[in-house]
């Protein structure tokens, strides 16, 4: 403090020297975390720009801004690479998947939260392993087993691996949420004569909505950019998600740029939307699912 | 609660979704790796019982081992990678900073999009003619420094790190920023009352503060670049001549293209052991050090 307070009053400077060095500072903090922020998001710009321009301009104009909107690119990725089934495809697949993982799950949390029977700890136990099991291990095997249960190229097909998979961490999060609720709540509903589901139906679940909230958003997030079961489970056209279907069409088209960069802006859009309305909910949920998965 | 005899019922209707799918569609298949791994196998034909021969030729593999090394790579990359810059924009967040919202949404936005998007915008920024690291090269003057950096064995691996690197940077940004904001004021106002610069105040008592989150972090970031799949089957399918094969994708070659179903679930099993042991051994050996 002595020194400080010696310094700047030596000082002819206009500012306080102290003021000073931390100005310098900051600008420093600010042009770093700039720099930062535009490596995170100028690819996603760059691709989305030069989605709008011509391959010939393209060529010579990749860094500015396109001199006009050329939407050809567009209507080429939207025939050529089917978006319009690859997003019906994701989006049927998604919400189905997304919706039993957390009906299933939250009705199996209410039991292992709330009711005390034996080997409820083992059982617990027993679906929180499923968190550390590396998908890939399993792709072979699920392949085998949905070509033997003749599974295989249907339209529910990737629902039995992404419930599966997710139950796991779905459980963790409902339970260890259910778990905090006061004791009293059942006693008093089944004073009233509520029976074992209306109670999980009429009284946890809605308790449970934040929790809800997350495990629907995690479920449908990791759903929609799954890539690996897709990839070896369904090989119809006809019946890819956008994941799949965006993979193979760049496979096919690597020459033409354009209309690879508008289906990728199409696709990725929705999701882009999707996060800065619901950016808490969704930051919430993934680091959530990060962290204790 | 306690349940009645009458409730037996509801307990079996009430669990037994999830347990049947769980099992029959996540544990099942764990286990017929391990039967299959004993088996040779084309997919088709029957099945031929071999024993161990599997993991011996698995042993003796020099492309399966140079696929471990690659997988070791990517990991590696990820942890000296995403961690140290997380944590370092995080820290530079928590000092109040104007504008802290924005950089947060854009720190994070890389982390909801899909691998596949992630993968494909990356392989046209890496593209040789017209990507944008080589036409940014190009007009600073740079051309020899251009590369095909997918193409060239040598700069393969390091163009696919990066790629990770970025993709994942903002998920431990996010966590690390949500522990710095949990240690309580008081103990940041008694260090800089007691004269502490910053720079002590950061070693000494911030990052302590956090290391388990950091512990957290690592494990985490460790299990997921293990497990890279997508992002490397999408930018190179490992090539070129290998330089970026990984584990997972050496496993999907060898089953479904060269029809080595039997060979393919041997590398399954060990991917799994392999993942258990190596997050095993960090939680023992961070977490003895430090806590």
């Amino acid at each position: 403090m002595e020194t400080t307070i010696k310094k700047t009053t030596q000082s002819a400077l206009p500012l306080p020297q102290s003021t000073r060095k931390l100005s310098v500072k900051n600008t420093l903090i600010y042009a770093v975390l700039i720099i930062f922020s535009v490596i995170n998001v100028y690819p996603i710009i760059w691709m989305i720009i030069n989605s709008f321009k011509s391959e010939k301009e393209f060529a010579v104009n990749q860094f500015g801004l396109p001199r006009t909107l050329v939407i050809d690119n567009y209507i080429e990725a939207w025939g050529t690479a089917n978006l319009g089934i690859l997003f019906k495809n994701s989006i049927f697949i998604c919400l189905l998947a997304t919706i039993l993982t957390v009906l299933i799950g939250a009705l199996a949390s209410y039991f292992l939260a709330r009711i005390e029977f034996k080997l409820k700890n083992a059982l617990y136990t027993f679906f929180i392993f499923g968190m550390l099991i590396p998908i890939h291990a399993t792709l072979v095997p699920m392949f085998i087993l949905l070509k033997n249960l003749g599974l295989l190229n249907n339209p529910i097909t990737l629902l039995f691996p992404y419930i599966a998979f997710h139950l796991p961490i779905t459980i963790f999060i409902l339970t260890s949420f259910m778990k905090a609720f006061p004791k009293d709540i059942e006693e008093s509903a089944i004073i009233d004569g509520c029976g074992i589901f209306r109670i999980f139906w009429s009284i946890i679940l809605p308790m449970s909505r934040p929790a809800l909230a997350t495990v629907i958003i995690l479920n449908f997030i990791y759903n929609w950019n799954e890539f690996s079961f897709a990839l070896v489970l369904l090989n119809d056209p006809a019946l890819q998600t956008l994941p799949l279907g965006l993979a193979s069409f760049a496979g096919q088209f690597t020459v033409n740029y354009g209309a690879q960069m508008a289906g990728l802006t199409m696709s990725m859009i929705p999701i882009i939307i999707f996060y800065l309305f619901l950016e808490k909910e969704i930051v919430n949920g993934m680091t959530a699912g990060a962290v204790k998965g | 609660m306690q349940l009645t005899g009458k409730s037996k019922a509801a307990l079996i209707i009430g669990l037994l979704p999830a347990f049947l799918i769980y099992t029959v569609f996540a544990i099942y298949p764990i286990i017929q790796s391990f039967y299959y791994s004993f088996m040779e196998w084309d997919g088709f034909s029957e099945m031929e019982f071999i024993g161990l021969q599997n993991f011996e030729n698995l042993f003796q593999d020099p492309l399966f081992w140079n696929s471990v090394g690659n997988n070791i790579f990517v990991v590696i990359a990820s942890v000296f990678g995403q961690i140290p810059i997380a944590l370092f924009i995080a820290l530079l967040l928590n000092r109040k900073i104007k504008g802290l919202k924005i950089f947060r949404t854009i720190g994070f936005l890389p982390v909801v999009l899909s691998t596949v998007v992630i993968s494909l915008t990356w392989s046209l920024i890496y593209n040789t003619k017209d990507g944008m690291i080589n036409e940014i090269l190009r007009a600073v003057g740079l051309d020899f420094l251009a590369q095909n950096w997918l193409g060239d064995t040598k700069w393969s691996m390091v163009a696919v790190c990066i790629t990770v690197i970025w993709q994942f940077v903002g998920l431990y940004l996010i966590i690390f920023l949500a522990a710095l904001q949990n240690i309580p004021e008081e103990v940041m106002e008694a260090a800089k009352m007691d004269g502490a610069s910053e720079w002590v105040t950061t070693w000494k008592i911030t990052i302590p503060m956090i290391w388990d989150t950091i512990i957290v972090a690592i494990i985490l970031c460790i299990s997921g670049s293990l497990r890279t799949f997508d992002l490397i089957y999408v930018m190179t399918h490992g090539g070129p001549s290998h330089s970026t094969d990984v584990m997972a994708l050496y496993m999907f070659n060898e089953t479904f293209s060269n029809l080595q179903y039997g060979y393919g679930s041997a590398i399954s099993v060990f991917i799994f052991f392999f993942s258990l042991i190596l997050i095993g051994i960090v939680k023992k050996v961070l977490g003895q050090k430090f806590i």
